[in-house]
């Protein structure tokens, strides 16, 4: 019995004693991962506690920014992207530390790296690089023998099979705006194409351009292959219905199918690229890093911090955090679980992803009025209302940016 | 003992119990001041001054002057906020309406002795102890347009005509959800006009009935005008409510206030403004303030005269 007691002291005192390290997110869904992290330190004879906490994603930001200005924020945080006006914000004014001095960086690709380099130094471990596209319901397919489409009106082809068969082609949660803008810029990459992006951003060509609202009417005649009052569904709404099989096909990110597998353990989902306007045309994916794991200012058990941080550099983390969120890891070297889609992300991601882009990671969404915030997200809505006409979103597009974007001033004589 | 000694005595006593009274007022009013101070007049001051400010919530203060205002006002900026102002003012209208309307007419019928008054009267107050949120997230789910409770409920009884996606359809969204807000409120409005028909001396309408008044006359010439200045009240705590209205809209339709604005009130502006959406949402916490400024501006002359209305009352009374 003394015995007994004696341990239980001697373990209650190792927990107690344990380095706490507190992180906070606003993805919820990465729980389970500092639960494993915890457990794989303490193999390594680190004993750490992780206490990680999710907040909306929508009131993140804010709290983080009051919370460490007040000395009362933890000591790891998940930071945005890179370049981003937060994020830059946070790093001016000391909020953000570098670790390029602790951790080693030789597991991430240098395009990669970029999205965490401020003024050559790195503000945080990169964790997942996120790719959008067409994400499709496998067993729907085979059933109507239909074939992944290499053109946009081969996708126009399969919706108009599908909906003759009573299943609803697109599942879009058209209440969320920012899914809206997120659909128009995965259409963009391969519609318009890399090139016409980049044409766009050096101010080459501009909003008004016929391609820019062609696209716009594209998406505009798709809608009648989208569920009935689908500007009133959200994400979570989404979620259910394509896991349960109510649509064949959603314009979504891979972390969605986290979600979906938990839901419906059976689904049997496939991935394409948004095909563009001709076959002549390649198909292009966009692809962004998402955010990184950065050390903050508030930083009030430096060691044990950067012990998981420097976790955070390796594959053994990226492994961990591929099979709980079957998101790609920012790490290279990660052993993936052995998931048919994931690997097909995988490469679309290596060798498919767009170079040029106008929604996140762009300089579009840089200042105000933003392409993302002010213009798609709120245009798409009401296009797909019939309250502006395509050539309508396009006019927004080229007044907002022109406002402040210079390279678009200067092709226009402001 | 000389007259004028005693009245100086008494005199003096006053000042001393006057001095001792005042002592204590200042002392027990002290905890209350300094809370109120801390929570409401410091916070209110401090707004005031960053409206005059651009700040991104992190690092320096730039000073602004009148900028914020201006393009609050006339800028760019303008069309969002004065788009949300008249959603604020359609909101007060339809709640008003609704609420008093319907107030009016409920806590009539509770005054008046039916059967199962009693349990009505508890069942009429159950949604006010409800949380917000979980209000939000319930009529979510009843306006949702494929599972919803209500686009079911038409087409069970044959108004499939009438089935829409309400929150996302831009002309029912701020309707639907200044329904809910009118569901949600509803109760404390009817047992507050209901306390105010029910405090009107029963001889009054006893005399009345003797003298062959039918029952529209006793509403109509001696139950409302009897209880109009409770409705001057609560059509002032409605204007209030209205104008600091946020959190319904948030719960159903986000921080977007979506569809494409179009449930946008002043609370969802400065939110978005002040605090940001979405990762890359661009902040400015001074141009949030200037919207706080403009709330206040509307709401505090209407809260002098509520005061004014509540003071002249006791007065009268």
């Amino acid at each position: 019995m003394r015995r007994l007691l004696v341990l239980f002291v001697v373990a209650l005192c190792v927990v107690l004693l344990a380095g706490e390290v507190s992180i906070w997110s606003w993805r919820s869904q990465d729980a389970d991962v500092w639960k494993q992290v915890e457990q794989e330190l303490r193999k390594m004879g680190k004993d750490i506690k992780i206490n990680f906490t999710a907040f909306a994603p929508t009131e993140y930001d804010a709290k983080i920014a009051v919370a460490l200005q007040t000395g009362t924020g933890p000591d790891i945080v998940y930071s945005r992207r890179l370049p981003g006006g937060r994020t830059q914000t946070m790093i001016e004014n000391g909020l953000y530390l570098p670790i390029d001095e602790y951790v080693d960086f030789s597991n991430f690709s240098e395009t990669i790296l970029k999205s965490v380099t401020y003024q050559g130094k790195k503000y945080g471990v990169p964790f997942a690089v996120q790719v959008v596209g067409i994400f499709y319901n496998k067993d729907y397919f085979d059933r109507f023998k239909l074939k992944e489409p290499e053109t946009w009106d081969e996708l126009v082809e399969i919706a108009k099979t599908l909906k003759k068969n009573g299943i609803t082609p697109f599942f879009i949660p058209g209440r969320e705006a920012w899914a809206l803008a997120m659909q128009h810029a995965m259409c963009g990459v391969s519609v318009l194409g890399p090139e016409w992006i980049k044409k766009l951003i050096d101010g080459e060509t501009d909003f008004l351009d016929p391609k820019f609202t062609d696209l716009n009417r594209r998406l505009n005649e798709l809608k009648v292959y989208y569920q009935d009052g689908f500007l009133a569904n959200s994400t979570t709404d989404m979620d259910a219905a394509f896991a349960f099989g109510q649509a064949a096909m959603v314009f979504y990110g891979i972390w969605g199918y986290q979600n979906w597998k938990n839901l419906n353990p059976d689904i049997n989902v496939g991935y394409f690229m948004v095909p563009p306007v001709s076959k002549d045309q390649k198909p292009y994916a966009y692809v962004y890093m998402d955010g990184a794991i950065t050390l903050t200012s508030n930083v009030k058990n430096l060691n044990d911090s950067i012990e998981v941080l420097k976790f955070c550099a390796t594959p053994k983390f990226g492994t961990i955090f591929a099979n709980v969120t079957y998101n790609i890891p920012a790490v290279s070297g990660a052993q993936l679980p052995k998931v048919p889609l994931l690997e097909e992300i995988v490469d679309v991601y290596l060798n498919h992803a767009s170079p040029y882009v106008y929604w996140v990671g762009s300089v579009f969404v840089t200042q105000k009025p933003s392409l993302y915030d002010d213009v798609l997200s709120p245009g798409m809505q009401e296009m797909y209302a019939g309250r502006i006409s395509p050539e309508e979103l396009s006019k927004r597009a080229q007044e907002a940016i022109s406002q402040w974007y210079e390279p678009l001033k200067k092709r226009l004589g402001k | 003992m000389c007259p004028s000694l005693r009245a100086g005595a008494f005199k003096n006593w006053g000042e001393r119990a006057m001095k001792v009274r005042t002592k204590y007022v200042l002392l027990f009013t002290l905890p209350a001041l300094i809370l109120y101070s801390l929570f409401v007049v410091y916070p209110l001051l401090d707004s005031l001054a960053l409206s005059f400010y651009s700040w991104k919530g992190v690092g320096p203060k730039i000073f602004v002057g009148l900028k914020n205002f201006r393009e609050m006002l006339f800028g760019n900026f303008s069309k969002e906020v004065f788009n949300a102002f008249f959603h604020n003012i359609y909101f007060f209208s339809l709640a008003t309406v609704l609420e008093l309307g319907l107030g009016f007419l409920i806590a009539f019928l509770l005054a008046s002795k039916l059967k199962g008054a009693k349990l009505f009267r508890t069942v009429v107050y159950m949604p006010n102890m409800i949380p917000l949120v979980i209000v939000g997230f319930m009529w979510g789910l009843f306006l949702n347009p494929q599972i919803g409770l209500v686009n079911s409920f038409l087409k069970l009884v044959g108004l499939k005509a009438l089935a829409r996606p309400w929150l996302g359809d831009p002309s029912t969204a701020l309707t639907s959800i200044i329904l809910v807000n009118v569901w949600r409120h509803l109760g404390f409005y009817v047992l507050v006009i209901l306390a105010a028909i029910l405090n009107i001396p029963p001889d009054l309408i006893e005399a009345a009935y003797i003298d062959g008044a039918s029952n529209w006359k006793i509403a109509s010439r001696i139950i409302f005008p009897m209880v109009l200045p409770t409705f001057r009240t609560l059509l002032i705590l409605l204007f209030i409510g209205s104008f600091n209205v946020f959190d319904m809209v948030y719960a159903m339709t986000g921080v977007q206030a979506g569809p494409f604005r179009k449930t946008d009130v002043l609370g969802t502006v400065f939110y978005r403004t002040a605090f940001g959406g979405l990762g890359s949402a661009y902040v400015d916490m001074g141009l949030g303030a200037a919207v706080t400024v403009f709330i206040f501006a509307i709401v505090m002359p209407l809260s002098i005269l509520y005061v004014f209305l509540v003071e002249g009352r006791e007065r009268s009374w």
